[in-house]
């Protein structure tokens, strides 16, 4: 009986093992006989909404780029160049603003991209007040399509940033394909794409990967056409799996940024080459104005020289992150950067000093001032945070003053902050590339996205004065001295802007475009129409 | 108890669990700290939009209207719309779930014939060395978290051997056997990876209650009857040793749907614990409960089943 059982079992493991073996097999011929012009890219998650207005996360936007232009394109250094928009201006008073947009693009469908498409889509993002850019064009009143080409924009105030914050942050989409105004919001837009970018959406398995082909009539690359046939985006949930999967050959390409400790294994892989970008926003404390003792701007100076700023960027960042010289305008943005701003030096004695005047007191000699104890919250699956949290809370010590970690998943941690209940807020802002928009933004008194509470009418004379002025010179001069008030005042404490890191074949694929920050990278519509088979 | 009320009964329970497991859902996924719109909108939303979010998902009700609302719609089979996807959340999970099932059946099966003969193995020659090699591998084996096994397998068999693909469920553009072929070859990993994460259990447990079966007097009458061992063991003592194995397969369903959450995220496995990743990380409550539901189906179901088995199997059980 035990034979016949063995026997029969000896069986079955032989053919189970001989159709794996086939399984395999087949598997690897398939692998083998990959179209050599399909770019695959990998991404740690899947499209959740195909709307290019409401996709909120970095995975909609790659994909939802390559199909929904843009008016503009980002420069390396973060400012606008003419893209589907080719000319745009401000009348003299300020109150309507105009762009031209380029005649020869279509949608997929044959439908001619024209003015009114721009139009349908800043009164659908504004009227549904739909995704960050409705935040960011508070002057917006109405938009014409004055000729096939032409759009007017009337505006309730004066505001230098609308038609680059509209040209950077607003994809546009087909108003022949689209609900009417009051449902784009809630449309899913998951089949029968019309787009208009140098690729269209072909596939899409859900959980596994979404599939673009080149358009053949794509006028924003000299070629016409993309030069690859297809890209396709696959889902690797976990980055070690994604990571490997680039080693395997799977993957062309990693879409998002690398955590350094992969960073550095990629790099001396042979084949693979590991590209670096800048960020176009930064990592910083705010401190919360609506609590004693940090509404006293000495007690934020003393915790601005309690910051080991260079410890943070060597060990914590491991040397990928560079000061912005405690600036709220990283140098990257060379043209709005002040190179006059000095970074806050660690300086311990100083930060007693201020203490002291502020009325602290060590009195029970224990090394730290009596009654300041403060709690500083941060994503804790943030790693890099996390990291630098706790270089923070020693360097602090060292100036006598007592810092709690409170590090919390993702979800509470966002919830705290908007909830305003917490003293010391660390954490990133992804892309601020245009000052006098984001300063209106982050430190207005009515800003959304003003956790830290301040409010400053000399600061807001600055900014309001930044977003009215009509020349770029003049805008400079409002935004940098916005800037030394918010250092000086240490509204906010900027440790450093990152560099992020980017993997790619670069033994099968060459002609990618950089693009900073990460939202951008290597995986842009410029970058993978303009991307080739090596050799 | 007639088979007839001991069905009625299981069934009566299994719906009662059910319930139980719905409403603890319910309760449970509104706990998670975090504003459910926060993470879908992100943080630059204003309040008034906000506002505008949670009534459009029904989420500024009091918590029982909420309640009643939703076991309102799934007597009618509706698990609400998914707040990420703006999609049926049926649609969402009737997507997932062919993989999910592929997957952990395949591990099931596969670790219920492996574990029955190495369990036997190791009992018919208890405290030998294969008795001893089985006993510290299962040690270990129960000891391995699935993360751990998931990247090792990549890294040995995916990426240094290079037999199956790193990540995925089948490769695109294929059609017919080829299909199939690639579905296969890339369900190996994950599923192996399920099955070294339990396969220690059925083992450790099918040996020791075999060997205590074998000490029994029912197989010292069948020796002394001058039966060969291998009948002893495959007909006599077996048969017996199996009845707390056949429950600990019902349970394991459970472990097997927890093991998936993790395995499908690190194989890019597009089942239905891979939404449940994604939907925690992203507060889509209604996924999130809509996967619950589906799950504690599952589980309710698959208990239900092994009851119902026992039961037949063993008389004593309807009568306790």
């Amino acid at each position: 009986m035990i034979r016949n059982v063995r026997n029969a079992f000896t069986r079955r493991a032989v053919l189970m093992g001989g159709i794996l073996v086939a399984a395999a097999a087949t598997g690897l011929t398939a692998v083998s006989a990959q179209d050599a012009t399909r770019l695959v890219i990998g991404t740690t998650a899947d499209v959740v909404n195909f709307n290019p207005l409401v996709g909120n996360s970095r995975s909609d936007t790659w994909v939802t780029n390559l199909m929904y232009p843009r008016l503009m394109q980002m420069t390396a250094q973060g400012s606008k160049d003419p893209y589907v928009a080719t000319d745009w201006g401000y009348s003299e008073d300020g109150l309507t603003a105009w762009l031209e947009i380029r005649d020869d693009l279509t949608w997929s469908d044959g439908t001619a991209f024209s003015a009114e498409d721009v139009a349908f889509t800043i009164t659908a993002v504004t009227s549904e007040k739909i995704g960050v850019t409705a935040g960011l064009v508070p002057a917006f009143v109405s938009a014409t399509a004055a000729s096939p080409t032409r759009v007017e924009f009337v505006l309730s105030r004066p505001d230098s940033t609308f038609l680059t914050n509209i040209g950077f942050w607003m994809p546009i989409v087909p108003k022949h394909a689209f609900p009417e105004v009051g449902q784009v919001a809630a449309f899913a837009n998951d089949k029968d794409w019309v787009s208009a970018g140098p690729f269209q959406l072909a596939s899409v398995e859900v959980g596994q990967r979404y599939v673009l082909e080149a358009v053949d009539n794509y006028p924003l690359v000299e070629a016409g056409r993309a030069t690859i046939d297809e890209v396709e985006f696959r889902v690797f949930p976990d980055v070690n799996a994604e990571a490997l999967a680039l080693r395997a050959g799977d993957l062309d390409l990693i879409a998002n940024a690398l955590p350094a400790p992969i960073a550095q294994t990629l790099n001396g892989q042979p084949g693979i080459t590991v590209e670096q970008a800048p960020s176009l926003g930064w990592s910083h404390v705010l401190y919360n104005m609506q609590r004693e003792p940090l509404d006293n701007v000495l007690v934020r100076q003393a915790l601005a020289h309690s910051v080991d700023y260079e410890a943070i960027r060597a060990i914590a960042m491991q040397g990928l992150a560079q000061s912005t010289n405690s600036s709220v305008i990283s140098p990257v943005l060379s043209y709005w950067a002040d190179p006059a701003m000095e970074e806050y030096t660690f300086d311990p004695e100083a930060a007693k000093a201020l203490l002291t005047e502020a009325g602290y007191a060590d009195a029970d000699g224990d090394g730290m001032f009596d009654d300041l104890e403060l709690s500083l919250l941060y994503e804790q699956s943030a790693a890099d945070i996390a990291n630098w949290a706790q270089i923070m809370k020693d360097s602090a010590a060292q100036s006598g003053i007592t810092i709690n970690l409170v590090g919390l998943e993702r979800n509470t941690y966002l919830a705290r902050g908007r909830e305003k209940d917490f003293d010391i807020y660390a954490g990133n802002w992804a892309v601020m590339e245009e000052p006098a928009a984001y300063l209106g933004l982050a430190y207005r008194t009515d800003g959304f996205i003003n956790y830290a509470s301040i409010s400053d009418p000399e600061l807001e004379k600055l900014i309001d004065a930044a977003q009215a002025a009509t020349t770029p010179e003049a805008v400079k001069e409002q935004v940098q001295a916005a800037a030394r008030l918010i250092q000086e005042q240490v509204y906010d404490n900027v440790l450093y802007y990152q560099t992020f890191q980017f993997a790619y074949n670069s033994d099968k694929w060459e002609g990618f475009v950089m693009q900073p920050s990460d939202l951008l990278s290597l995986v842009n519509p410029l970058s993978l129409a303009s991307v080739k088979p090596k050799g | 108890m007639h088979l007839s009320g001991y069905v009625l009964q299981r069934l009566l329970r299994g719906l009662a669990t059910f319930w139980f497991a719905v409403t603890i859902t319910f309760f449970l996924v509104r706990l998670l700290p975090g504003d459910p719109v926060l993470a879908v909108a992100g943080p630059g939303m204003t309040e008034e939009i906000r506002l505008q979010q949670l009534a459009l998902y029904g989420l500024d009700r009091p918590l029982a209207v909420q309640y009643f609302a939703y076991l309102r719609e799934l007597v009618q089979g509706n698990l609400g719309i998914s707040f990420l996807r703006s999609q049926p959340v049926t649609q969402v999970l009737m997507e997932r779930l062919p993989w999910t099932l592929l997957l952990t059946g395949a591990a099931l099966v596969l670790t219920v014939l492996l574990g029955i003969p190495l369990g036997v193995l190791a009992a018919t020659r208890a405290r030998g060395w294969v008795d001893q090699f089985v006993q510290v591998s299962g040690v270990i084996g129960q000891s391995l978290f699935v993360p751990s096994i998931g990247i090792f397998l990549l890294y040995t068999l995916g990426l240094m051997a290079g037999l199956f693909p790193i990540g995925g469920a089948v490769k695109s553009g294929l059609t017919g056997f080829a299909w199939y072929a690639s579905v296969a070859h890339h369900l190996v990993l994950p599923c192996l990876t399920l099955v070294m994460a339990q396969l220690a259990s059925y083992v450790l447990t099918l040996r020791s209650t075999l060997i205590e079966a074998l000490g029994e007097e029912y197989c010292d009458l069948a020796r002394a009857k001058g039966t060969p061992e291998r009948t002893v063991v495959w007909k006599h003592a077996l048969r017996n040793a199996l009845l707390p194995t056949t429950t600990l397969i019902g349970l394991q369903i459970g472990f097997l749907v927890g093991g998936a959450v993790l395995t499908e995220t690190i194989y890019a496995y597009p089942g239905v614990g891979r939404a449940i990743f994604e939907a925690v990380g992203q507060l889509d409550f209604p996924v999130l409960q809509g996967a619950f539901v589906l799950l504690a189906a599952t589980v309710v179901l698959a208990n239900l089943v092994t009851d119902l088995a026992y039961g037949f199997l063993d008389p004593r059980v309807r009568a306790g």
